[in-house]
């Protein structure tokens, strides 16, 4: 599918509102009272649709997509090295506690 | 085509279309960069902080809104797209159009902070204070440090506009390092969002 740029912009903006959105679903880690409970899987899935939205963010709407290899890899680089750390700090700090 | 400032140009064949253009000021890319490890560094210790005190996290982040967090981040993702719009009208010269795309960015960063400041509001009605509790404080913390970003982004929009107003002062390359600006502003939202709204 060949769309212009305005139209490819709109299509990744609706995907953003439309990740954002799916944050709604995955938020029902609550008791039988409605009080929030630790969930390592709603964790996870958070930080990983943060960083997808931010790859998009980056990649669509920053004009990466078009940019220089140096500027992609180093991008793309960037949102795989927050992932390590934000899921690794999440998930050691888990298995301490 | 359309004729804009007696110019022929196909509104959709923009310089978007080149492969290997630098998006803006490389300097602005280096912020960018830094400001996301420095962003990430402390998100790393907000999670492992919260791992080790889970129940008192959980009981303070009890007292944010989702839907609240949720409209905060669809009106900053809106004016991500409508400054990169504004990059697409400046490519193509249509100057007038790209100045109304930075005008509805300027609006929706107000709508946004709007948002955070009756939210900020409610909460400390409520006896959430930077000093109520470890989660507040990260809270606090993290959306002033956001705010001041924002305010920041509201002078780079100003410097934006002010050029697109003057014909011998536009430049492209302006225009799209002012936008990565912005940009960061939501990016560095999308994930206070979910660490402070969604992680349990």
């Amino acid at each position: 599918m060949n769309l212009t740029p305005a139209k490819r912009l709109f299509v990744a903006w609706i995907v953003l509102v439309a990740v954002t959105l799916i944050y709604l679903v995955i938020d029902g880690a609550v008791d039988d009272h409605g009080v929030l409970v630790a969930s390592t899987e709603v964790s996870v899935a958070a930080i990983t649709l943060a960083l997808v939205k931010v790859r998009i963010i980056m990649r669509e709407l920053m004009d990466v997509r078009h940019a220089p290899k140096v500027l992609r890899t180093v991008t793309d680089a960037l949102v795989v090295s927050m992932g390590m750390f934000l899921l690794g700090s999440y998930l050691i700090g888990s298995a301490i506690a | 085509m359309t004729t804009i400032d007696g110019v022929a140009h196909d509104a959709e064949v923009t310089r978007n279309d080149e492969v290997g253009h630098f998006p803006g000021d490389p300097d602005m890319w280096l912020f960018v960069v830094v400001e996301s490890l420095v962003f990430t560094s402390y998100f790393c210790i907000y999670l492992y902080s919260r791992t080790q005190q889970q129940q008192a996290f959980l009981q303070a982040q009890a007292a944010l809104t989702m839907w609240v967090g949720i409209l905060d981040t669809i009106v900053l993702l809106t004016s991500s797209w409508a400054i990169a719009r504004c990059v697409q009208h400046t490519r193509a010269a249509q100057y007038r159009a790209a100045r109304r795309s930075a005008l509805a960015t300027v609006g929706l960063g107000v709508g946004f902070f709007a948002l955070k400041i009756a939210e900020w509001v409610h909460l400390i009605g409520d006896g959430h204070t930077f000093t109520s509790s470890e989660f507040m404080q990260h809270y606090f913390f993290l959306t002033s440090i956001h705010a001041v970003h924002l305010i920041i982004g509201f002078v780079v929009l100003g410097v934006l506009l002010y050029q697109l107003h003057d014909p011998d002062r536009r430049s492209h390359e302006t225009v799209e390092t002012c936008a990565t600006y912005w940009h960061t502003v939501d990016l560095f939202w999308v994930v206070i969002f979910a660490m402070l709204y969604i992680v349990r």
